[in-house]
């Protein structure tokens, strides 16, 4: 293969500094005997620059700079805390049946954090999702097929899958909270003769500040928090994709209700991903 | 907590100190100052999250390079992918009112901000709004971070010869484009306008020749 059909590939790869310095002579060498691809070179090298110029981008501003100090502070001061407190007492009091699970959450050391009275913006989320949970909106798909439905429809994500035995997926519907697509999936959940709903809410593209309120518990690596959402539970949860995960039920308190989430196999994932 | 106060100190010199860099790529790839801001703040937030696991002898820029761009794909991609009805209204809306609309809908609007949307060149941003995100992601990262072809090949999951193309097509548009514009404008009056190559990249062939003929 002769060099010069090649000039405009090896051209921009000359360009780049890519080349190995033998084909760098080479390429050279040849330039000096032919004039055609002299010229693409010389014309690869002036779109370039023209390129190069125009896409210098402007530095961070200032103020940017300091918001992001100061979530930075918040991120780490957040971190400590987690860290200085003791595990809870949380195992061991399921009501759900299962052995399995509470072995699966013994395993993983369960964290509460205090966190300051919450703020003004508490909550818009998790109430969003409590809201919604108490609707029961027509669903868009029901069984086996949500899986795939989601993926089709929605994100690349997995449904929520629970250690429960008496937990089934009963479909999912397309929805916007908070002016974020979302889905929620809708579990049914019985135990003993009680029967009663279950969401899981998965939202795509929430900042990090949308999600203030809420009492942070660390799980292992991860951290979930505690919505109060007018008297109503929510639990949430962020996955190291930025995926988030509301969690809101008719019937469960707040306590059962993380449990629940603990046992997962969101937070599964996340460990063995590790 | 004398361990949390090093890691924070330790984040800032040798991740903080890429900010600027990081909101370049993000504005080129944003191409709007608000969304790269959020970007930026949503990658670093994730570094500092999973600074623990990240190797302290390899490259701090690409790994953080890594985040902003995968937090890109995930987040941007997807929602275009099912927003495209949305996007379009919007496109439309931007392209007869101009970016000012969006700005004075900003609630954190502030005069600097408009000042630098103002002073934002339309032209750069057009053009890089007509190339596919993977071509403006490998032109992003060669051109405006000077990465390698190998680098880039690592962030984005691909073989060098595909960066490659992106890179070269890439390229090949923004240059056309950029000409067009500053020709209608009357910036630039010669003709020779290259039209977009889309024969295959013939640069690995003519490696693997050579190497045949055992000069590699
Ligand atoms: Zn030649």
């Amino acid at each position: 293969m002769s060099l010069c059909e090649s000039i405009e590939s090896l051209a921009m790869a000359y360009l780049d500094d890519e080349l190995v310095s033998e084909e760098r002579r080479e390429l050279e060498t040849h330039l000096v005997a032919c004039s055609s691809c002299r010229e693409v070179v010389d014309r690869e090298r002036s779109d370039l620059s023209l390129v190069r110029a125009a896409l210098v981008p402007p530095p961070a501003p200032d103020l940017f700079k300091a918001r992001l100090a100061k979530a930075l502070d918040e991120e780490a001061r957040l971190a400590q805390r987690a860290q200085r407190l003791r595990p809870l007492a949380l195992i061991g009091r399921y009501i759900l049946p299962g052995a399995a699970t509470v072995a699966a959450v013994a395993a993983i050391a369960v964290f509460v954090l205090v966190r300051p009275p919450a703020t003004s913006q508490t909550g818009a989320v998790a109430s969003e999702v409590v809201r919604q949970q108490k609707r029961s909106l027509p669903l868009e798909v029901q069984g086996a097929s949500t899986g795939p439905w989601l993926r089709q429809h929605f994100a690349p994500v997995e449904p929520p899958q629970f250690a429960e035995p008496g937990i089934r997926l009963e479909g999912a519907r397309l929805t916007v909270v908070a002016g974020h697509e979302a889905a929620q999936l809708k579990y049914m959940v019985s135990i003993g003769r009680e029967t009663f709903g279950l969401t899981a809410m998965v939202i795509e593209g929430l900042r990090g500040t949308e999600l203030t309120g809420g009492q942070a518990i660390k799980v292992g690596e991860r951290t979930l928090y505690v919505h109060d959402a007018d008297g109503r539970p929510a639990v949430t949860y962020v996955d190291e994709f930025g995926m988030t995960y509301v969690f809101a039920s008719d019937r469960l308190p707040a306590q059962q209700l993380l449990e629940l989430v603990v046992s997962s196999d969101l937070i599964g994932r996340a460990q063995q991903a590790r | 907590m004398q361990a949390a106060r090093e890691k924070r100190l330790e984040f800032e010199r040798q991740a903080l100190v890429h900010t600027d860099s990081l909101f370049g790529a993000a504005y080129r790839l944003t191409r709007n100052p608000r969304d790269a801001e959020d970007l930026v703040q949503d990658a670093l937030l994730r570094a500092y999250r999973f600074w623990d696991s990240y190797q302290q002898d390899s490259n701090c820029k690409a790994w953080l390079l890594r985040i902003v761009t995968n937090t890109f794909i995930n987040e941007y991609q997807r929602k275009k992918r099912s927003r495209e009805v949305l996007d379009a209204a919007a496109a439309e809306q931007e392209s007869t009112d101009g970016v000012l609309v969006q700005a004075s809908a900003s609630d954190r609007q502030s005069p600097e901000k408009v000042l630098l949307e103002r002073s934002v060149s339309d032209d750069v941003q057009r053009a890089l709004e007509s190339l596919p995100d993977d071509f403006r992601t490998a032109v992003v990262l060669c051109d405006v971070q000077g990465l390698s072809y190998k680098e880039i090949a690592d962030i984005m999951a691909t073989p060098v010869g595909t960066v490659m193309s992106r890179l070269f097509r890439g390229r090949k548009l923004l240059a056309t484009a950029l000409k067009d514009f500053a020709r209608s404008e009357g910036y630039v009056r010669e003709t020779t306008t290259t039209k977009p190559d889309e024969k295959p990249l013939d640069f690995e062939k003519y490696r693997a020749a050579r190497g045949r003929e055992g000069s590699r």
